[in-house]
C-alpha cells in the first residue's frame, strides 16, 4: 500500500503550505493523476522522489515512512518526460546504471538486464545508444530500467507526452501488463484524459496544489458537478 | 551546505589570496625604500601623463576601428549565408586567439613594416604598428562574437523585410541594428580591455616613453629603471582604470558570451551585393592570413638548422610547455570546482548566488597580469630571490587569467547537464566517482579538452609576467623571441617564432582533440 498523508510544500519557504497533498494506491494499481498546468502535478512527483524538500506530512510504502530518505535511498524509480538516457551510453550500460552505478554486476544481474530489455521488445539492440532510437523505443528503455530495479513504486511524469497515439496506447498497455505481473504501484501523471482512461482503474484531480477529486477514472471525468474539473476538460 | 559548494568556495578562498595579498602590497607602497610622498602626486610627471594618455587614446583607436570592420565583416558574412570555405574562414579567424603575440607582431611588421611586402610609411613602429596588431588581433575575435548575433535573427524577419520591401537601409534600421545594439557594449568593453592591458605588442611596436603605455611603463620601471616605486605607482594606476572601466562597461551591459562552434545558417538570404560581400571577406581573410603567411616564409627562409640545433631553444621549449599544461589543469580544475557549485545552485533555484560564484571566478577578467605580477614582485623582492619563484608565479597567474575563459566555455555544458541529469543521477545514486565516470567526463570531455586547449595556448604564448621574472637561465620561447628581437637577430627570431607557433597550435590540437575525444554525441 501507498500513501501520502498531509504531505505539504510551498515553493516560497517563509509562507504557508500553496499545497497540500493527501493520496493513496494499491499494489497493482496505476494511479492516473491529471489536473491543468502549474497545479503541482509535477511537484506532488518531485515531492514523491525527494528532489524537492516537504514541509510536513508523510509519504509510506507498507507502512514504511521514506519522507526523511534521500533521493537515491527511496525504494521507487522515476521516469521522466525526457533525458532518462544517457545519450553517450548504449542501451545495455543505460540499464545496468539501473543496478549498480559502478557498472559491476554479476553474471545473473547481467542476464537480468538482456531480460528486461528481451520484455519490452528491445533484444537486439543493446549496442545502440539512445541518438539511434525513437522516442517510444527510449521510454521502453527507461521502463526496463525500472523494471530491473525491483522498486515497489513507479512515478511516471508524462512518460508519453511526446509520442504519437498509437505509439501512447501500446506504451500504456505495455506498463499495465508490467504493473500487474510485478503487482508494482505506479503514479502516472499525464496531461491526456484519454491516457487516464486508458491506464487507470482510478483517477485523481489534482487543482491548485490539492487532490480535489479522486475517483473511478470514467465516473470522475463525467463528474459535471464539479466546476474546475469542468473547466479543465472544456466539455459541456 | 553540501560538499559541492564548500569545493567551490574553497576556490574563490584561494582565489581572493592569490589577488589579494598581491593587492595589499601593491597599496602598501609607501613602505617600499626609497619612497617619498612627492611619489604619489603622479599627475606632476609628464612622463606618466603621456602614459595615460597614450593608454586610452590606443585602446580608444583599436576599439573603434576593430569594432567598425568587424560590423563589415560579420554582416557580410551572415548574409553571404552557406558558402564554400565558410568554416575554414571562421577557423582563420579563430587563429588570432591561440597565435602568440609577439609571433603576430612580428608577422606584422614582416607585412607592413619599413621592409616588408606592402611597407606602410616610414616605420611601424609607435600608434600605427600597434593599432595594426590589436586591430588583427580583435578584429577577427569581434566577428566571432557577433556573427551570432546575426543567426539568431529569426528567417521571419527577413521573410517579412521581403514582403515589406525593405531597402538594405531600412533592413538595417528596423531589424539589425536594434540586435547588434544589444551586444555590441560587451563586446567594445571586451576589446577595449584587452587593448588597455595589451603588452607585447605595445613593448615590441612601442617607440620609447612617446608610444608607451602603463603595461609597458610598470615592466620599465620594476626591469630597467630598477624603480619599485614608480612601478607600483603605474600599477595602481592601471589598475583603477581597469577597474572604472570594467564597471562603466558593465552597467552598460552584460558580457557577452563567448561563442566557441558557430554553425553555419541553414538558409541564404536574398541579397544583391554579393560582390560587396564578397571582396570585404576576402580583404579581412587576407589581412588575418598575410601576416601568419609572412611569417612562415621567412621561417623557412632562415637559418632553421642552426636555431633548431640550439639546446636553448629546447630548454626553453621546454619550460614553456610545462607553463601552458600546468596552467591548463589548474585552471579547468579550478572551474570546474566552481562551476560544479554554481550550475547545482542554478538549477536549486538560486540563480543569482550562482551568477555570483561564476563572476568572483572571472572577476580576474579586469586585473591585468603585469598589476598582479607587480604585486607579487615587490611582496617577495625583500624576502627571496624572486628570479627562483618565476615558474609557480607565471604559472599561477596564467591559471588566473585562463579561469574566465574556462568558465564562459565550460558553463553552458556543466548547466544543461545538471538541468537535464542531476535528477536522474539521484534517483540512481550515481555520485562521486561513479557519476565523474559514467557521465560528467563523457559528457565535458570536449568544452574540457577545449577550455584546457585555449588557457594552454594562451600561457604559452604569453609574454608578460615571465618578462617581469625571466631570466638568462629561466627563459620561456616567447621571451628568448623578444630577447632575439632585441639583439637585432631577426631571420633566428623568426625561426624560432614559428617554431612557437607551431607549438602552440600543435597542444592546442592535442588537448581539444585528445581531452575531446573524437565521437559527437548525440542527444
Amino acid at each position: 500500500m501507498f500513501k501520502i498523508e498531509q504531505l505539504s510544500f510551498s515553493y516560497h519557504q517563509q509562507q504557508n503550505a500553496e499545497m497540500l497533498f493527501d493520496l493513496d494506491a494499491k499494489p497493482g494499481e496505476i494511479l492516473s493523476i491529471i489536473g491543468p498546468s502549474g497545479c503541482g502535478k509535477s511537484t506532488l512527483l518531485n515531492l514523491i522522489a525527494g528532489f524537492l524538500p516537504a514541509q510536513s506530512g508523510h509519504i509510506s510504502i507498507d507502512n514504511e515512512f521514506i519522507e526523511n530518505l534521500s533521493p537515491a535511498q527511496r525504494p521507487l524509480t522515476m521516469v521522466f518526460q525526457q533525458h532518462n538516457l544517457f545519450p553517450h551510453l548504449d542501451l545495455y550500460t543505460n540499464v545496468a546504471l539501473g543496478i549498480n552505478p559502478s557498472l559491476k554486476l554479476s553474471e545473473e544481474q547481467k542476464n537480468e538486464v538482456s531480460d528486461a530489455l528481451k520484455k519490452l521488445g528491445l533484444s537486439g539492440l543493446e549496442k545502440r545508444k539512445p541518438g539511434q532510437l525513437s522516442g517510444g523505443q527510449r521510454q521502453r528503455v527507461a521502463l526496463a530500467r525500472a523494471l530491473v530495479r525491483h522498486h515497489k513504486v513507479l512515478l511516471l511524469d508524462e512518460p508519453f507526452a511526446a509520442l504519437g497515439p498509437a505509439l501512447r496506447q501500446e506504451l500504456i498497455e505495455l506498463l499495465k501488463s508490467l504493473v500487474q505481473q510485478k503487482s508494482m504501484i505506479a503514479l502516472l501523471v499525464s496531461h491526456q484524459p484519454d491516457d487516464a482512461l486508458q491506464a487507470s482503474g482510478r483517477t485523481a484531480f489534482i487543482h491548485q496544489g490539492r487532490v480535489c477529486a479522486i475517483d473511478e477514472t470514467a465516473k470522475l471525468l463525467n463528474n459535471t458537478d464539479n466546476k474546475d474539473i469542468r473547466s479543465y476538460l472544456g466539455s459541456l | 551546505m553540501n560538499r559541492q559548494s564548500t569545493s567551490a568556495y574553497w576556490v574563490l578562498a584561494l582565489l581572493s589570496l592569490a589577488v589579494l595579498i598581491p593587492m595589499a602590497s601593491l597599496l602598501a607602497v609607501g613602505r617600499l625604500p626609497g619612497f617619498e610622498s612627492s611619489d604619489l602626486q603622479f599627475w606632476h610627471s609628464s612622463y606618466i601623463r603621456r602614459v595615460l594618455f597614450f593608454s586610452f587614446w590606443q585602446a580608444f583607436l583599436s576599439t573603434i576601428i576593430s569594432l567598425g570592420l568587424a560590423l563589415l565583416v560579420a554582416r557580410s558574412i551572415a548574409f553571404r549565408g552557406n558558402f564554400l570555405l565558410r568554416n575554414l574562414l571562421l577557423k582563420l579567424f579563430g587563429l588570432p586567439i591561440v597565435v602568440p603575440s609577439i609571433v603576430a607582431v612580428m608577422g606584422v611588421v614582416s607585412v607592413y613594416g619599413a621592409e616588408g611586402w606592402i611597407p606602410l610609411g616610414r616605420s611601424l613602429y609607435g600608434l600605427n604598428g600597434i593599432l595594426i596588431a590589436h586591430v588583427f588581433f580583435n578584429l577577427p575575435l569581434a566577428v566571432r562574437l557577433l556573427l551570432p548575433v546575426w543567426q539568431s535573427l529569426p528567417d521571419h524577419y527577413w521573410q517579412l523585410a521581403d514582403q515589406l520591401r525593405f531597402t538594405p537601409w531600412q533592413r538595417w534600421v528596423h531589424i539589425e541594428w536594434p540586435a547588434i545594439r544589444e551586444s555590441l557594449p560587451g563586446v567594445a568593453l571586451l576589446v577595449f580591455m584587452l587593448c588597455l592591458t595589451s603588452f607585447a605588442v605595445v613593448l615590441t611596436l612601442g617607440g620609447g616613453p612617446k608610444s608607451s603605455t602603463l603595461e609597458v611603463a610598470i615592466y620599465q620601471s620594476l626591469r630597467f629603471d630598477f624603480d619599485p616605486t614608480q612601478a607600483v605607482i603605474l600599477a595602481l594606476l592601471q589598475l583603477s582604470l581597469c577597474l572604472v572601466v570594467a564597471f562603466l562597461g558593465l552597467s552598460l551591459q552584460k558580457l557577452p558570451e563567448v561563442e566557441i562552434n558557430i554553425s553555419a545558417t541553414s538558409y541564404a538570404r536574398h541579397t544583391k551585393n554579393l560582390l560587396l560581400h564578397n571582396t570585404v571577406i576576402l580583404l579581412a581573410a587576407i589581412f588575418v592570413a598575410l601576416p601568419l603567411l609572412a611569417m612562415i616564409i621567412d621561417a623557412i627562409r632562415g637559418p632553421v638548422i642552426e636555431v633548431l640545433g640550439n639546446s636553448k631553444l629546447w630548454l626553453a621549449s621546454a619550460y614553456t610547455l610545462m607553463i601552458g599544461l600546468s596552467a591548463a589543469f589548474c585552471s579547468v580544475l579550478a572551474g570546474w570546482l566552481l562551476l560544479r557549485s554554481s550550475s547545482e545552485l542554478a538549477n536549486r533555484g538560486k540563480v543569482n548566488r550562482a551568477k555570483w560564484i561564476e563572476l568572483a571566478g572571472s572577476v580576474v577578467y579586469v586585473l591585468p597580469p603585469l598589476v598582479l605580477g607587480t604585486g607579487y614582485f615587490v611582496l617577495l623582492a625583500p624576502h627571496v630571490d624572486v628570479f627562483d619563484w618565476v615558474f609557480p608565479i607565471v604559472i599561477l597567474i596564467n591559471s588566473m587569467m585562463g579561469l574566465p575563459f574556462v568558465i564562459k566555455v565550460l558553463s553552458p555544458a556543466m548547466r544543461k547537464n545538471q538541468m537535464r541529469y542531476q535528477n536522474l543521477c539521484c534517483s540512481l545514486a550515481l555520485r562521486g566517482w561513479h557519476k565523474f565516470r559514467w557521465v560528467d567526463w563523457p559528457l565535458l570531455r570536449r568544452p574540457m579538452g577545449l577550455a584546457a586547449a585555449l588557457v594552454a595556448a594562451m600561457a604559452m604564448g604569453d609574454l608578460g609576467v615571465i618578462a617581469l621574472f625571466g631570466s638568462v637561465d629561466t627563459t620561456t620561447l616567447p621571451l628568448m623571441l623578444y630577447q632575439q628581437l632585441g639583439a637585432y637577430r631577426i631571420p633566428q627570431a623568426a625561426v624560432s617564432a614559428v617554431f612557437l607557433l607551431l607549438m602552440c597550435l600543435i597542444v592546442f590540437w592535442l588537448l581539444e582533440r585528445g581531452l575531446g575525444g573524437k565521437y559527437h554525441v548525440q542527444d
